[in-house]
């Protein structure tokens, strides 16, 4: 399975969980089974531009991205990125 | 019978409980931090709290509470349909459906967009009235975008209500939420080509008076105005004593719809409180002169106050409260007369609500 980690405010809209293991083919499909999917991606389905998903500590836009296949044991981390004031 | 205050911040949702003679008051919060709160109002129907919730990372969106803040449900669904090739931007203002209409709530946004929402929050409907309107190529947005931030229901015609929109103008609906009209006939556009135009004037805030629902009040980008008909026509009110026809915020006493309270800018280039110092404008004669309230109030400030920082309670005589970009929220017990300050150093203010309680 892999493991997603979420930020902090995630996290507190997760009902105060940081740590997801799923099941999921791709990057795309283990965060869009997220309870906090409708803020990680917008209505059109797109990861939202300032959230940065590193997977096994590779910014998924090295990869495939959101296709990036998964095996299982991956570990998935979204960080936001720096932003706002 | 107590006051909760909702005071929305740019990091998070306080709360003032007003106790004895809305002197004292105790301050709970912040709630929903990370989150910067456009607007927040609890639904008289149930007690519920509604914020209109929004992160520059993880976007737009409402969260409601059911137990006085401590725990919080974000609205499933809500976004706008493909169709219309609009993206959600920014969510500003929660408007509780009327007594009876069970689960309803309106909600607007930006870009120039209105949700509806018939349980309670869970999921909100584009309403195509608004975002599909047929003239809405000719909108622009404001400095703060394009933002829906006005909706006031008509008290007694269950199917009037109004909406607002930077900058758009004033729209009418008398199908519910079917259909809008402009209603901007008499304010100015001065930033246009045309003086007054159909549509295209920067509205900042619009109110329908509670006991007399046919006369409008509105705050905008080119002057005060009141209107008397429904909106379909516009009386320009900021001569004989206001410093100012420029300001955002703007609030009403629910005994007598003659009266009406502003805060003026010193112009649309300067937007902070004219001449150094913070005042409250009262109009007791339908906008026919103006009077300045200062008691208590800082002599010398530069404040500015938000298009939804400013609002009243329904008590004898009603409390009016606002909150300053500098964090400080003042209360005025007794309709303007004389001012405290109930809360300072808080985050910048974006909104205020007063609800009453038992």
């Amino acid at each position: 399975m892999a493991v997603v980690l979420l930020p902090s405010l995630l996290a507190a809209e997760a009902g105060g969980r940081n740590r997801f293991e799923l099941h999921a083919a791709t990057v795309g499909d283990a965060l869009q089974a997220l309870p906090v999917a409708n803020l990680v991606f917008d209505e059109r389905g797109r990861l939202r531009t300032l959230v940065n998903v590193y997977v096994d500590g590779v910014d998924a836009r090295d990869r495939d991205g959101l296709d990036t296949p998964l095996a299982g044991s991956e570990e998935i981390r979204l960080v936001a990125a720096i932003a706002g004031g | 019978m107590g006051v909760l205050v909702l005071v929305g911040t740019r990091k998070g949702l306080f709360l003032l409980d007003g106790i004895d003679d809305r002197r004292d008051w105790k301050l709970a919060g912040p709630y929903l931090t990370g989150w910067s709160i456009f607007h927040a109002v609890l639904d008289p129907r149930d007690g519920t709290i509604h914020a209109a919730t929004n992160n520059e990372v993880y976007g737009a969106t409402v969260h409601r509470s059911t137990d006085r803040g401590e725990s919080w449900t974000r609205a499933d669904e809500l976004g706008l349909p493909k169709d219309t090739g609009l993206t959600l931007e920014k969510t500003w203002h929660v408007e509780p459906g009327r007594e009876g209409e069970d689960g309803r709530l309106w909600l607007g946004a930006a870009p120039g967009v209105l949700f509806r929402t018939d349980d309670g929050g869970s999921t909100w409907q584009a309403v195509d009235g608004i975002v599909k309107h047929e003239t809405r190529d000719r909108w622009n947005p404001g400095a703060g975008g394009m933002c829906c931030h006005s909706i006031a229901l008509d008290p007694d015609e269950r199917e009037r209500m109004y909406v607002g929109i930077s900058a758009a103008g004033v729209f009418r609906s008398e199908d519910s939420g079917e259909t809008f009209v402009p209603a901007n006939k008499g304010t100015a556009a001065d930033f246009l080509p045309e003086p007054f135009p159909e549509l295209g004037q920067c509205v900042h805030k619009v109110l329908v008076h509670p006991a007399r629902p046919e006369r409008l009040w509105q705050q905008n980008h080119c002057g005060v105005y009141r209107s008397d008909d429904r909106g379909e026509t516009w009386e320009r009110l900021e001569e004989n004593g206001l410093p100012s026809g420029f300001g955002f915020p703007l609030a009403l006493d629910h005994r007598d719809p003659d009266v009406a309270f502003v805060i003026p800018e010193d112009s649309s280039e300067n937007r902070v409180t004219p001449n150094g110092r913070l005042g409250v404008y009262r109009t007791r004669d339908r906008g026919a002169s103006w009077e300045l309230l200062t008691d208590g109030l800082p002599q010398r400030a530069w404040a500015s106050v938000m298009r939804e920082g400013f609002g009243s309670d329904r008590l004898e005589p009603p409390g009016i409260y606002f909150g300053t970009q500098s964090g400080s929220l003042f209360v005025s017990p007794d309709a303007g007369e004389t001012w405290l300050e109930a809360a300072g150093q808080l985050p910048p203010i974006l909104s205020v609500e007063a609800a009453e309680w038992r």
